[in-house]
Order: structure tokens, then C-alpha cells, then sequence
């Protein structure tokens, strides 16, 4: 039971649960069939609105397509390969490719190749970053083969089905391009050119706002802001805040306004700033269409430019000032002297005018025709490049002369050409004159000197002339036995006239030293023997008075000097003479010595010391000036007091000092130093080789050429008198022809005769063949000038005697050209004789040369022996080396030494050697010839010696 | 809450107590439904937790307990009527885990109106799920009954721990551990 009530509770429940079920059941089919009956509805809805949709997606798509038909544009997809799928009708117009045919090519294929590949990977690039829209430019090839740019944009389409389609609007925008490139063109252009402008550019609109601006013109004005940011800056008031910068501020800023007001182009205005700097300032206004639209400024920094205007400027205007005041006259000619210029001053000088000269050939118009050859040579320097000047005469248009000096230059182009020349002329007419004139006042000058000169000669020749006959008459009355007081006349007589000759002999010296017409003539000479000669002639003048004559030289001076040795010959001669004078026993020494040596300067010291009577203390002030004279009135020897006076100039005018030492009653000395140059060179001693005259004047031949009667009979009359024979020719020609016919020991040639003079007639005797060519010539001068003398020794006369000489005198001076020593023999000491005769001393032949002078021989022996000995040994050197011609010249050299010490036969030998050494001749000989002469000397070595101690006892 | 799981849990008394149980439970309990379910209806879940509570009472087994065996049962049910929403998963975690993105996705396009609870999983490692249930049913001996008949269903061998979160079983942390 109860289960079946459990059973029926159950079937109850159930039956509630299914009906409720059902219920539910229901109720959800109702909202089902609701929902169902909605969606229907909902349904029917949207298909009616897509077909509205498809009808209005229709039309738009229509409308696309007709778009598309009617743009200008390319449109055109591409498949992702690159193909053309689809390509409007504009294609055709703007490519002339038919739809059909660009349909399947490849996008690339019309695309210009070298745009290609960027183009592919620009694509490339946009499908892989799935980039929707780009635009991008290139150039492609039309049909025609015209290239077209094409700026297209380029949309990524993504279809459904995940195809990717390039849809392209393409735009012909090659005249947009070409525009574009043009006017890019145009700005670079532009925005170079200012941005590079060597000026400072502001460019302002209408308003004074700034448009453009370069770095510049910023640099100029010291403004620091970037240009940039000056874009629009308003510059209403830039001239005021600038105008600090300038020198003239309110100018600056009235002149800014004034160019603004007036709007019109203004160029090349000069600004100077406050520093220094100096700008140019150009205006430009811009009018666009007729209205002004602003201005354009440039500065530019002209300072430098201003500087050398400036100085070119100065310079110009200096040159162009010198140039007229120098008043050159300026030229220009081309290659062909035609005048291509001729300057004012030019001009004016030559009397055209411009117009006249240009054009025409200038030689032809007014050079001087003995000219045209120094134009035409001056010309064609001109055509190598080269500048020269010279003198011109040119004819003015009056047809006067003109004298200038053209300096002419050649015009060179720029290309290096000559293209022709510029002259400079100087009027020089009136220098030329002026130089005239001087040429005629020195012509008149040097002819008033040659009279003046000719006048003292003349003076000297006039005068002594009758002189030497009073005197020489008077020595021819000594010898016609006068009584006493004749005898007395004769030697007032004779006192007088020597007097009166020394005088003028002293006063014409005076008078050529005082005019300058000393000339201190250099040149090598023998200092050494001109001592010996000076001593000789003193020795004989002093025979038998009691005064010995004492020679003594430094063993350092030798060989030549270089010095005036007239001078010097002269100087000794009066100071020798003045001791001579005053000293009447003891003795005169002449000693010489080296003083000291400067360079190549040796310093010589002469002193002249004699035990004389001496000079007063208080009067040695005086010896040295002219007309004074130091002796007592009445001393016998009177002097002009002219002597010591010239001597002391004859030494200044060589450099030299002197002075003098004296006491009463002891003695005087004079010291002299004169400075001579050592000379290397080796005395062209004697050029014409004298044969001495034999050895007694007694029976020698003299040859006397002399035109003055009156000289003829004194020398006659003396001649006569020592018993020597003569000739006497009355003018040089016949003299000349004397020589030539007979030799004679020696010649006494006056200088002034007519026909041929004495100076001829020597050069003719010495440079002819005549037996007289080696004869001593002996020059007698009335004159006794310095030049006079020069000449007769440089013409080969070995000696002179001025006129008047006294009658010892000639015969001193013929004793020393003729060898002495039978004139000598019976007042000599006579050297002792040895009787071996096995002795190869020559003993005569050394009485010859010494006579009794002890001395001389011992110095000769002395030097032989330590000097000139150790020079024999170089003759063995040369043979070695065979140097045949120094050989030869030594030999020469050492020859005559050997004679000086009487080794006679030995000389002879080396004359031998000399012969065949010179002449090459038998060379085979030289060696045993040198070898018998070195065995002679040294065995004569210790006679020489004992001969020396000898002497020197 | 879904009338099927009065159903079953109605067929599950039936089954494990006798239709006696059943009418019983329906007697004695109040209910609004008067005791009448289709699985197609909607009742108050009070009406389950009054009639969890009656059996525990009659039965003298812990309401969780029996929620445990409902649940082992209600999982085979599930498994036959609602075999197309299984068939997707092959394992216990991977059927866990698709619960609240799957399951519950499934049964809202049946019952917009169903109250489902909530669930939070993670697997800590491939043999670790850890599973949180929230729920103001406060079911989750119903829970754990479910995940061990899945456990079962699946053939898996794995351990099941509970905690509770709070007092009332509405929050619990379910650790499966793959053996």
C-alpha cells in the first residue's frame, strides 16, 4: 500500500514535472517561433537592402569608372609580379601605348633603365612592409621615344583571398618637373651666387622687413644672430643703430633715406667706417609689375681695393709729377715706329701736336737722319726684349734741333710679345751745349796746361841755354892763364852763374811740386844698386877731399822694390849734396835699413849723417822751408833755400816722413822713411845691354849730338882737353847716321834738336841695326824736370847731365860708363897683388870693379859667399829634373855674381852653359860643363875666403 | 539553479536510497517547487541545500559527503548527455582547465540563465593542477566529487587534497597530483 502511494506520488510528481515541462516547453517554442518570425522579417529586410546596396555600389562604381575614364591621370593596377592588369584610356594619350597593348607587359619595360632597379626595390619595399599608399617620380620612355616623368601614387589593394593588387594614379609631370628642375636650377643658382657673393647682401620688401640676408654682409656689420633668424627682422631702424660704425653717422643715415625716398638705382657709393674700413654701397630697388616690392642692398668691403687705388692712385699722381717737372717727354711706337701715343710734354717738345704724330712713322718725321742708324740699332735691342738708352737729335716741326737721351723700353702684351716700344726723351739741348762748351773750356784748359808746361820747359831750356855758355866759357877762361884778378873775375864770375842756375833749376822744381805736376811714378827697381850708384858718384865727386863716404845696408833689403826711383834719386842727391856742402872733413854715411814691415808695405829708412858744421837749435825749424836759409851770409856755398824744401816735399808726395838732428859744430842727420811695395818681379835690369867703353877714357870714341854751337865748343874744348876722341853730329839725323856707321864708347845726346830730336834719335839707335845699338846713350837736358829725365831713361838713354854742367861732371858721369880703372890708377889703393898666377881670381878684373874701395869688395865677397853660393846647389836640382829653362835663367841669374868676385874663366863657362841651355843645342855637354864649373867653384871657395879676410884687415 | 540537477540528484537518492528517500525528502522538506523538476526548468538552489540537508539528517552522512557522491555521479551523467562537450579533452588537467573557458561557455548557450561557479586553476607542473572553486552554493564536496569522477573517468592515477579557505566550504583549494 504504501508503495503504491509512493508509486502514485511519484506518477503525480512526474506528471506535474512533464506538463511543466511541457509548458515550458511551449513557452520556448512560442519565443522561438517569435524570434524566427523576427529574424524572418529581419532577413527579408537586409536582402532588399543590399539590392539597394548592389544598385547604389553599381552607380558609384559606374560613376569610378567614368572618373577614371575622364581623368588625366594614368590609372593602373598592377599585379604583384609587376604585370599590367589594367591601365585607363589616358594611357594611350599620355604614353601612345594602347590599353592592349600595355596590358601584360611588365611595369618595368617602360621605365627608363637606369630608373629601373630603384623603382623595382621602391616596390619591392612597399609590398614587403605592406605600405598602403606611396608616391614616388620617375621618368619613363613614351612610344615615340620621348621620355615622360610620372609622379604616381600607388595604393596596395588586399583582396579577400588575400591577393595583392598595386593600384597606381599616374601624373604626367614632366612640364611640372621641368618647371621644378628649372627653378631649382635657379634658386641654387642663386643662393650660390649670393651666398658666395664677395658682397654683403640684404634684400628688404616694401616694408623694410628682410627677405634674404648673406653671411657676409652679416660679417661686415659685426651682427652674431644667424642669418635665419633675421628673416623678416624690420630694418626701419638699422641705419640708426648702425651708424656708429661710420664716420659721418648722420650722413650715413640722411643718404639711407634719401636712396630710399628716391628708389632709384644707386651704385659705387664709398662708405668710410670709423675702423678703417672702407665699403661700397649698391642700391638696387625691385619693381615687380610696375610696383615696388623692396630693394636689394649690397656692401661690399673695398678696403684693400681702396688701399692700393689709393697708393696706385698716389702713385700716379707722384710719377705723373715727376714725370712734368722732369718734363720727359713719353713715346709710344708699335714694331714699326709708328707712333701709336705721343704724350703732352712729348708734344710740346717736338712742336706736333698728337693728332700729327699718331699714326705716322716717327724716324721718318723728325729723328735726324744721321741718326737713323742708332735708332734702328736701339730698335732691334728693343725687339729682343731689351731696354736701352742713348742719345737722339730730333727736328722739332720748326725744323730746329734737339738734342735728347731716350731711355727705351718695349712694350710687352699680355701674351710676352714684343708689340713695340716706349721712349722717355730728355731735352738735353741745353746740356748738350753746356757740354760743348766744357769739352771747348777743358780743350782751352788742357792747351793753357800743355803751353804752360811747353813754357817751362822752354823757360828752362832758354835760360840755361846761355847760362851753359857763360858757364862753360868761363871754365874754357880758367884754362887761358888769366892773371890774378881775372882768375878773381873769372871766379865770381863762375860762382855767379852757378848760383844763378841752381836757383832757377830749384824755382821750376818748386813750381811743378806747388802745381801738383809731381806724378810719383811706381815701378820695380833696384834698391840696392841705386844706393851703390849714388855712392859712386859722391865717391867721385869727393875724391881728394878728406871726407870719406861710408855706405851701410840692411841685409834684409835686396832684390827690387817698387817705388819711384827718379825721386828717390833726386831726394838723396840733395841731401847727399847738402852734406857734401857743409862738411869739409870727417865723414857722410849713408845708412839705409828696414824699419818695418807692413803687409806687403816695407817701411825704408835713409839717414844721411854727416860731421859737418851743423845747424843751429833754434833754426832747424826753418831748414824745411823755402827761401830759408840756415848758413851764415858769406859762407861760400850758397843755396837758393829751396833745396831741403823740395826734398821734404819730394818725400811727402810719396807718403814718406823726414827730420832732422843737428849740433853745432858736430854734424847734421837727416832721417827719411819712404814706404815701397817688395816687388816679386825681377828688375828688367838694362833692356839694352851696355857695352862698356874700354877701360881708359884716353883714345874711347864719343859720338856728341848737339845742335847748339856754343855747347859744341865746350864739349870740344873738354873733350880735347882728356884726350878723347869725338864726333859731333848737329842734329839727331845725322847722329843717327853717325851710329850707323862706326861704333862709338859712348853718346852724348841733347834732347832738343831740330830735325830729330834726342829722344828719337835714341829709340831709332836702339831698335835698328846699327853697331851703337848697346851703346851707352847719355841724355844732356837744358831742362831739368822730373818728366824730361823719365822720358830719356824710358826711351833707352842710360843716363842724363842737365845743362850747364860743370867740366867734372861730364867726366865723372863718362867714368862711370867707362870702366874706371885706368882713370883711377894713381889714386887708388891698389889691391895686392899675388903673384901665383896658378889663382883663378882675377885679380885685374877686381881692381876694375873696386878699385881701392876695400869696402865694396868685402860686402861683394861677403854676400858671394853667404848668398849667393847656397843658390849654385839648384843647378844640380834642375839637371836632375831637366827644367833646361829655369836652368837656363838661373844660370843667367848667377853668371855675372861670379865676375863680381873675379872668377873670371868660370863665368865664361857658365856663358857657355847659358849659350847651350838656352838654345838647346848639345845637351849631351850641359851635364860635364856643370860638373867642371862646380868642381872650378869649390875649390875656389877657400880662396875667396882667404881673399875676404884679406880685405877685411 | 538548473532543474537537471534535481533531477539527478533526485535519481542519485533514488538509485543509492530507494524512491523511499526520495518521497521522504520531498515530504518533509519545504519547497517552493513542491517537489515537481523537469530538467528543463529553473528551482531555487535553496530548494537543493534543504533537500541536501533533509538527506544528511535522514541519512546521517555529512551533507559534503553526499554532495562528494552526487558529484561522482553527476559527472557520469554529464559525460553522456553532454559527450560533445567532452570529447575535446583527454585528460583530467585538460578538461579542468578548459572548465571555465569551455565547459561554461557551452552550458551559457543553453542556459543563458544558469548560475555557474567560479573557478580558478593554474598548474604548478605537468603532474600539478591546483584548483580554487568559488562559490555562494557552497558545494564543494559537489566539486570534489566531480574531480574525482573525472579522475576516474580518465583512468588517471592521482591524489586529491581539499582545503577549505573558510568555514562555509564556498571557498576551496583543490590540489591534484598526478602519481
Amino acid at each position: 500500500m504504501e508503495e503504491i502511494e509512493l508509486l502514485k506520488h511519484r506518477i503525480e510528481r512526474e506528471q506535474k514535472a512533464r506538463k511543466q515541462a511541457e509548458e515550458i516547453l511551449e513557452r520556448k517554442s512560442l519565443e522561438l517561433y517569435k524570434a524566427n518570425e523576427q529574424l524572418r522579417n529581419l532577413n527579408e529586410n537586409l536582402e532588399s537592402q543590399i539590392k539597394i546596396g548592389i544598385t547604389k555600389l553599381q552607380k558609384t562604381e559606374q560613376l569610378y569608372q567614368e572618373l577614371i575614364e575622364s581623368v588625366q591621370d594614368i590609372i593602373y593596377k598592377i599585379s604583384p609580379e609587376g604585370y599590367f592588369t589594367f591601365v585607363n584610356k589616358v594611357v594611350e594619350q599620355r604614353l601612345g601605348y594602347s590599353e592592349k597593348e600595355i596590358i601584360g607587359l611588365h611595369f618595368t619595360q617602360l621605365v627608363l633603365p637606369e630608373y629601373r632597379e630603384t623603382l623595382l626595390e621602391f616596390y619591392k619595399n612597399m609590398i614587403l612592409q605592406k605600405r598602403e599608399s606611396t608616391y614616388h617620380e620617375f621618368p619613363v620612355s613614351a612610344k615615340d621615344g620621348t621620355t615622360v616623368w610620372i609622379g604616381q601614387t600607388v595604393r596596395l589593394i588586399e583582396s579577400e583571398n588575400n591577393n595583392i593588387e598595386l593600384v597606381a594614379v599616374a601624373r604626367d609631370i614632366t612640364d611640372h618637373k621641368a618647371t621644378e628642375d628649372s627653378l631649382r636650377t635657379t634658386q641654387t643658382r642663386l643662393s650660390t651666387l649670393i651666398t658666395n657673393l664677395q658682397k654683403g647682401v640684404l634684400v628688404e620688401d616694401e616694408n623694410r622687413k628682410i627677405i634674404l640676408v648673406n653671411q657676409l654682409f652679416c660679417e661686415i656689420f659685426n651682427i652674431s644672430t644667424p642669418i635665419e633668424s633675421l628673416i623678416g627682422f624690420d630694418c626701419s631702424q638699422s641705419a640708426e643703430e648702425t651708424k656708429h660704425l661710420f664716420h659721418n653717422p648722420e650722413q650715413f643715415v640722411q643718404r639711407i633715406d634719401e636712396i630710399l625716398t628716391q628708389k632709384v638705382i644707386t651704385v659705387e657709393e664709398n662708405l668710410n667706417m670709423i675702423d678703417g674700413r672702407v665699403l661700397q654701397r649698391d642700391y638696387i630697388p625691385i619693381f615687380l609689375e610696375g610696383h615696388y616690392r623692396g630693394h636689394l642692398w649690397e656692401y661690399a668691403d673695398i678696403t684693400e681695393q681702396h688701399r692700393s687705388q689709393e697708393i696706385i692712385r698716389k702713385s700716379e699722381e707722384k710719377y705723373r709729377g715727376i714725370m712734368n717737372n722732369m718734363e720727359l717727354g713719353l713715346l709710344e711706337v708699335d714694331n714699326n715706329q709708328v707712333i701709336i701715343r705721343a704724350y703732352d710734354r712729348f708734344c710740346k717738345m717736338i712742336g706736333y701736336t698728337e693728332e700729327e704724330l699718331v699714326g705716322k712713322v716717327a724716324p721718318d718725321l723728325f729723328v735726324a737722319k744721321e741718326f737713323n742708324d742708332t735708332l734702328d740699332s736701339h730698335q732691334k735691342q728693343r725687339s729682343k726684349g731689351h731696354a736701352s738708352s742713348y742719345e737722339l737729335q730730333l727736328v722739332r716741326k720748326d725744323g730746329s734741333k734737339l738734342w735728347t737721351i731716350v731711355s727705351g723700353a718695349p712694350i710687352i702684351d699680355e701674351n710676352g710679345e714684343v708689340v713695340g716700344s716706349l721712349g722717355i726723351h730728355y731735352d738735353i739741348t741745353e746740356r748738350k751745349s753746356l757740354e760743348q762748351e766744357l769739352e771747348l773750356a777743358k780743350q782751352i784748359a788742357e792747351d793753357a796746361r800743355q803751353a804752360e808746361k811747353q813754357f817751362l820747359a822752354n823757360m828752362s831750356h832758354e835760360i840755361r841755354t846761355p847760362l851753359n855758355a857763360i858757364i862753360g866759357m868761363t871754365h874754357l877762361l880758367f884754362d887761358t892763364r888769366p892773371n890774378k884778378q881775372q882768375y878773381e873775375y873769372l871766379d865770381i864770375l863762375k860762382t855767379s852763374a852757378d848760383f844763378l842756375l841752381s836757383l832757377i833749376s830749384d824755382l821750376l822744381d818748386m813750381a811743378k811740386i806747388e802745381a801738383g805736376r809731381i806724378e810719383v811714378q811706381k815701378q820695380p827697381f833696384d834698391l840696392v844698386g841705386l844706393l851703390r850708384t849714388t855712392q859712386r858718384v859722391f865717391q867721385i865727386r869727393l875724391e881728394n877731399r878728406p871726407i870719406e863716404l861710408n855706405l851701410m845696408i840692411d841685409a834684409r833689403i835686396s832684390g827690387s822694390y817698387v817705388g819711384d826711383e827718379l825721386i828717390l834719386n833726386q831726394i838723396l842727391m840733395n841731401l847727399i849734396g847738402n852734406s857734401e856742402k857743409f862738411t869739409e872733413e870727417g865723414s857722410i854715411d849713408i845708412a839705409v835699413k828696414q824699419k818695418k814691415q807692413e803687409d806687403d808695405i816695407t817701411w825704408i829708412e835713409f839717414k844721411i849723417i854727416d860731421t859737418g858744421s851743423g845747424i843751429p837749435e833754434e833754426k832747424l825749424d826753418l831748414i824745411f822751408q823755402k827761401f830759408k836759409q840756415v848758413n851764415a851770409q858769406g859762407h861760400k856755398h850758397k843755396g837758393t833755400g829751396l833745396g831741403l824744401a823740395i826734398t821734404k816735399q819730394l818725400i811727402e808726395v810719396q807718403e814718406g816722413t823726414i827730420s832732422v838732428k843737428s849740433e853745432e859744430g858736430e854734424g847734421t842727420t837727416f832721417t827719411f822713411t819712404l814706404p815701397f811695395q817688395k816687388s816679386d818681379s825681377e828688375i828688367a835690369l838694362n833692356t839694352h845691354e851696355i857695352n862698356y867703353a874700354p877701360s881708359s877714357v884716353e883714345g874711347c870714341k864719343i859720338l856728341v849730338a848737339e845742335d847748339n854751337i856754343m855747347n859744341q865748343k865746350y864739349i870740344s874744348s873738354l873733350l880735347t882737353k882728356w884726350n878723347i876722341n869725338f864726333i859731333i853730329a848737329n842734329d839727331g839725323r845725322k847722329a843717327i847716321e853717325q851710329a850707323q856707321k862706326q861704333l862709338f864708347d859712348i853718346i852724348l845726346m841733347d834732347i832738343q834738336m831740330p830735325n830729330t830730336d834726342g829722344y828719337e834719335a835714341t829709340i831709332s839707335i836702339r831698335n835698328t841695326k846699327n853697331p851703337n845699338q848697346h851703346t851707352p846713350i847719355i841724355a844732356l837736358t837744358a831742362s831739368a824736370m822730373l818728366d824730361q829725365k823719365s822720358k830719356a831713361l824710358t826711351v833707352g838713354m842710360n843716363d842724363f847731365i842737365t845743362k850747364p854742367f860743370a867740366p867734372n861732371h861730364l867726366l865723372n858721369t863718362l867714368r862711370i860708363y867707362i870702366n874706371s880703372s885706368k882713370l883711377a890708377a894713381n889714386s887708388v889703393i891698389e889691391i895686392e897683388s899675388d903673384n901665383d898666377t896658378e889663382s883663378p881670381i882675377d885679380r885685374i878684373r877686381l881692381k876694375e870693379l873696386y878699385g881701392d874701395d876695400k869696402e865694396y869688395a868685402t860686402e861683394m865677397f861677403q854676400t858671394f859667399l853667404n848668398d849667393v853660393l847656397p843658390d849654385f846647389q839648384f843647378m844640380n836640382n834642375l839637371l836632375a829634373q831637366k827644367e833646361w829653362v829655369k836652368m837656363g835663367t838661373l844660370t843667367h841669374k848667377l853668371k855675372p855674381t861670379l865676375g863680381m868676385v873675379g872668377l873670371c874663366d868660370l863665368e865664361i863657362q857658365m856663358q857657355t852653359l847659358e849659350k847651350i841651355l838656352k838654345e838647346e843645342s848639345d845637351m849631351s855637354q850641359v851635364q860635364s860643363l856643370w860638373e867642371n864649373i862646380q868642381h872650378g867653384l869649390n875649390e875656389s871657395i877657400p880662396l875667396l875666403e882667404q881673399e875676404l879676410d884679406k880685405l877685411m884687415k | 539553479m538548473k532543474g537537471i540537477m534535481f533531477t539527478e540528484f533526485l535519481e542519485m537518492v533514488e538509485q543509492r536510497f530507494g524512491y523511499n528517500m526520495v518521497d521522504t525528502l520531498l515530504k518533509i522538506t519545504n519547497l517552493p517547487s513542491g517537489g515537481i523538476y523537469t530538467a528543463v526548468g529553473t528551482y531555487d538552489y535553496t530548494e537543493m541545500e534543504d533537500l541536501m540537508s533533509n538527506l544528511s539528517l535522514k541519512t546521517n552522512i555529512p551533507s559534503q559527503e553526499l554532495f562528494r557522491s552526487f558529484g561522482n555521479y553527476l559527472f557520469k551523467s554529464f559525460i553522456i548527455i553532454y559527450h560533445y562537450i567532452y570529447e575535446t579533452t583527454t585528460d583530467t588537467f585538460s578538461l579542468l582547465t578548459s572548465i571555465d573557458s569551455h565547459i561554461h561557455t557551452e552550458v551559457k548557450k543553453l542556459y543563458p540563465d544558469a548560475e555557474l561557479p567560479q573557478f580558478e586553476v593554474s598548474k604548478i607542473n605537468d603532474n600539478t593542477l591546483v584548483f580554487y572553486y568559488h562559490s555562494s552554493l557552497k558545494m564543494a564536496g559537489l566539486a570534489y566529487g566531480l574531480i574525482e569522477a573525472c579522475v576516474q573517468y580518465f583512468g588517471e592515477n592521482a591524489s586529491i587534497t581539499q582545503e577549505s579557505l573558510n568555514d562555509d566550504s564556498s571557498s576551496v583549494k583543490f590540489v591534484i597530483a598526478k602519481q
